[in-house]
């Protein structure tokens, strides 16, 4: 029944959105209209259908890159006193620096194409995944380790059988977050410098005026993320309510 | 009386054991020249006022604390780091593994030295029937009470074999219906499974209804100031607590206490 009465809802507003457009209510260039995106995807549909597997692709290997290393180097900082001290603030401020100046940088020594624009998504999401993780660890009430310790865990034992599980929850949410910072940074990377992908699509477009084009690949943008949160939900409900 | 009675060569000895933390002027002396000795298969309790080092001694004699100096050598061997195959150890929390159920993680250890799955379930079931929690072999930790978790803890402690049993507070956190059936049970388990045990406790009450012997504690910096050999007879009973000889036990070891300071 709900779910009847959202379709509905949808369908609705969809309905008025078209009416509007028609009746020449809304300024075609900002707002299109479904009729107009529906043409877009006829017209231009498999270009944005290979840009947006491209930029699926880049998503893909840039979290894995970030999430190996962020909770890698997360879990290893977080169970040392010492590296914990140094690059927790270390991570902090990286986190607060605009990364996206350095993207043109990037572009020179790299150049253009599908390895600047993971390198820079990895950038992106690395930081906060590594300091959620490390914060998690650390914030592990300390008599896990004692315990482990008097069972005779080795440091590898403790490490990945008894503090990263316990740290899951924290590294959950750093992961949700710092997968969130890959796709804005792939998809940005795209349109700022770059010679295909969902990001580079809707830019040209954008510069051409096609606003069904420009929409289309916002849909397809706010899909991957979509998804993204969707596994990722998962993720934290699966692994981050023990307790 | 099982345990003065079958009086052979110490398993524990503990030598000289002082740990002081920090260094010249801000030095820090928690236990100082510490030296006591436990006979196999007594049950042994320490006690004494908050921040006397109690459980900092049990600590280092579990091998989890490096002592400043002095040496402990539990059944011929120098104890110098975990031994969890001659020494069980548990806290005041039961620390379990939230994600694992009551008989994983007695399993655990075994498992950390990599035992075969079957004999190690059969083991830790027999156990979890020991602590009279194998109905509750297949419950996560928070399905679990207070007591609960701290039975399991018992379990997984003695999954080993372990010559010695240490517990620091184990049942300082419940409340003290719950602590008393707990010390009960305590008994009931070492009678059965027949380690040594020693046992650290800010409880009068509970070191006196444990112990064969007693070590008192004084602050400040901690030293032993007493050991005393309790002469009650076993299997304890709740009803002993009220009795003469338990009341004046109780009042010698408070004044002990109370001459050391707060």
């Amino acid at each position: 029944m709900s779910r009847l009465r959202r379709l509905a809802l949808i369908a609705g507003v969809l309905a008025f959105w078209e009416l509007a457009y028609r009746l020449g209510l809304l300024n075609p260039i900002i707002f299109g209209s479904p009729g107009v995106i529906v043409k877009a995807a006829m017209e231009d549909g498999v270009t944005f259908l290979v840009a947006f597997r491209l930029t699926l692709g880049e998503i893909a290997l840039a979290v894995a890159i970030a999430w190996f290393l962020g909770v890698g180097f997360g879990v290893l900082a977080g169970a040392s006193e010492g590296l914990a001290r140094i690059s927790a603030p270390i991570l902090s401020a990286l986190i607060a620096v605009p990364l996206v100046v350095l993207y043109p940088l990037l572009l020179a020594w790299i150049g253009l194409g599908p390895n600047s624009k993971v390198i820079f998504g990895v950038l992106s999401g690395v930081f906060p995944i590594a300091l959620n993780t490390l914060v998690g660890v650390r914030a592990i009430e300390p008599g896990f380790g004692r315990m482990a310790q008097a069972m005779g865990a080795s440091r590898r034992q403790t490490l990945f059988q008894v503090l990263a599980p316990l740290a899951l929850p924290a590294i959950a949410s750093g992961l949700r977050l710092g997968t969130a910072l890959i796709i804005i940074a792939v998809v940005l990377s795209e349109m700022l410098g770059a010679t295909d992908g969902l990001g580079f699509w809707i830019s040209y477009h954008r510069s051409l005026f096609n606003t069904g084009q420009v929409y289309l690949g916002i849909i397809l943008a706010l899909l991957v993320a979509a998804l993204a949160n969707f596994g990722l939900g998962h993720l934290e409900r699966r692994y981050g309510a023990h307790r | 009386m099982k345990a003065t009675a079958t009086a052979s060569v110490d398993i524990i000895r503990v030598d000289g054991l002082t740990k002081t933390y920090g260094e010249d002027a801000r030095a820090f002396t928690a236990i100082s020249n510490i030296s006591l000795s436990v006979k196999p298969g007594a049950f042994n309790t320490i006690v004494g006022p908050s921040g006397c080092g109690k459980s900092t001694l049990l600590q280092i004699i579990a091998g989890l604390v490096p002592a400043t100096s002095g040496e402990v050598t539990i059944d011929g061997q120098r104890i110098d780091g975990p031994a969890p195959d001659i020494i069980g150890v548990s806290f005041q929390d039961a620390w379990l593994l939230p994600w694992k159920t009551a008989c994983e993680n007695v399993e655990f250890p075994l498992s950390l030295r990599g035992a075969p799955a079957a004999g190690r379930r059969e083991r830790a079931l027999a156990l979890l029937k020991l602590v009279g929690l194998e109905a509750f072999a297949h419950h996560y930790p928070d399905q679990l009470s207070g007591g609960m978790r701290q039975r399991v803890a018992i379990a997984r402690a003695l999954v080993q074999k372990p010559k010695v049993l240490l517990m620091d507070e184990p049942f300082a956190a419940l409340d003290e219906q719950t602590r008393t059936r707990m010390g009960a049970e305590l008994l009931r388990i070492w009678e059965e499974s027949g380690g040594t045990v020693v046992f650290v406790t800010h409880g009068l009450t509970e070191a006196i209804y444990l112990a064969d012997v007693i070590h008192v504690m004084g602050a400040r910096p901690g030293r032993i100031i007493e050991r005393i050999e309790v002469d009650l007879p076993r299997p304890r009973r709740i009803d002993m607590i009220g009795g003469e000889y338990f009341g004046r036990l109780r009042n010698r070891i408070w004044d002990l206490i109370a001459e050391t300071g707060p």
